[in-house]
């Protein structure tokens, strides 16, 4: 009797803790795609420049350093 | 035409030549109909006339070409700037800030940021993944909170069409649809649902244009209705003018103005139905050096803006 309570509880626990997995799982995934798009926003805000200026500076004829910074 | 009939002949083939060169223009091939306008540049002539970039103080644009593709932008901007306020009087703020910019522009790919002292960034991003295909990424990101927007920009351009799918941040979605109908007309459409403000919207375009003359209207069902016509008088001047219409909230804005594009300056104007003159010129003063002017009086809110610049390069 005991044991048919315990497993009737384990049970119920089981679909329970189950339960409250599938609603984590989207919650995980918003927190996911919220957490991405944030430090996307970050990466791109401090690297944006920072990459036109890499590309820029590896194209064809390729630039020197110093033009970079001189005003001429 | 002329030229290829010799001097001295009889009239009559002249007049056969130029019957036949008619039949040809009547008879227009719907096969082979050009391809129209991306459908956010359907008032383009108008907007180039009616809307130059008034702004108030002093600017000064420094650009530096490194190479053919790659060059970087240094500009100063001095002057007050306006506040949105409720209350019918405008409130000024005095401001000051330097901007850096590198730009990368490639037949395939275009990069341009901006970044002020602020710490704001504005990022444009153009890639043309094939001939027909391209993607456009818009973004302005801030340091404070919620006050950043991107959208991107699918654009598909076909033989006689264009579609655009647009996707914001704050969930705004939208498509466009424009389609050549005659080789001189072009109509269009458009849908956007916001999931923000959850508002939804349908418009639909027509666009006419010729050699001397466009003439475009827009509906939508936000209540927006825009039409505007602007007619090439020469190769020097254009004139437009300008009617929009919100049907839900009952403001009427009409306006009228010129374009001069002559040889060392290009000077814009227009008056406004709410008492608003602008103009704007740019002085060509030397090879790459350009001096700027403009001003914008606004009668009913007395504001007056005056701006002065130099754009280098």
């Amino acid at each position: 009797m005991a044991t048919k309570v315990s497993l009737k509880s384990k049970g119920k626990g089981g679909k329970g803790s189950k339960g409250s997995d599938e609603k984590s799982t989207v919650q995980c995934l918003k927190e996911w795609s919220t957490w991405a798009v944030k430090k996307a926003k970050v990466v791109t805000h401090y690297g944006f420049i920072p990459l036109v200026i890499i590309i820029g500076m590896n194209s064809d004829p390729k630039p020197q350093l110093y033009q970079l910074l001189s005003p001429v | 035409m002329a030229g290829l009939v010799p001097p001295g002949t009889t009239t009559i083939p002249a007049d056969a030549s130029k019957a036949a060169h008619t039949k040809a223009e009547e008879k227009t091939d719907y096969m082979n109909l050009p391809c129209p306008i991306p459908f956010e540049e359907l008032h383009r002539e108008a907007l180039m006339s009616l809307k130059p970039e008034t702004f108030e103080g002093l600017r000064f644009d420094f650009t530096k070409g490194l190479n053919q593709k790659f060059s970087l932008s240094h500009s100063v901007f001095m002057g007050p700037t306006e506040l949105p306020s409720q209350s019918a009087e405008t409130i000024k703020i005095p401001t000051a800030h330097y901007e850096f910019g590198a730009n990368f522009i490639d037949p395939n790919l275009m990069l341009i940021g901006r970044m002020l002292t602020d710490g704001r960034l504005n990022a444009r991003v153009k890639w043309d993944l094939t001939d027909n295909l391209s993607v456009k990424a818009n973004a302005q990101l801030t340091n404070e909170p919620h006050m950043s927007h991107g959208m991107v920009n699918f654009d598909y351009k076909g033989k006689d069409y264009r579609s655009q799918l647009q996707i914001g941040n704050g969930s705004l979605f939208g498509a466009s649809y424009i389609q050549s109908v005659t080789p001189h007309l072009s109509l269009a459409g458009e849908i956007f649902w916001t999931g923000q403000h959850l508002k939804s919207g349908i418009g639909y375009a027509a666009r006419y244009e010729t050699d001397k003359m466009v003439a475009a209207g827009q509906v939508a069902s936000t209540g927006m209705v825009a039409l505007s016509y602007v007619q090439k008088v020469s190769e020097k001047v254009s004139l437009a003018s300008d009617f929009m219409y919100n049907y839900m909230i009952g403001d009427v804005t009409a306006s009228v103005g010129y374009d001069y594009i002559l040889r060392q300056c290009r000077l814009r104007g227009k008056i406004d139905s709410n008492g608003c003159t602008a103009a704007y010129l740019e002085e060509r003063l030397n090879m790459g050096l350009n001096f700027i002017l403009s001003a914008e009086i606004d009668h009913k809110k007395k504001d007056y803006k005056f701006g002065f610049g130099l754009t280098v390069g």
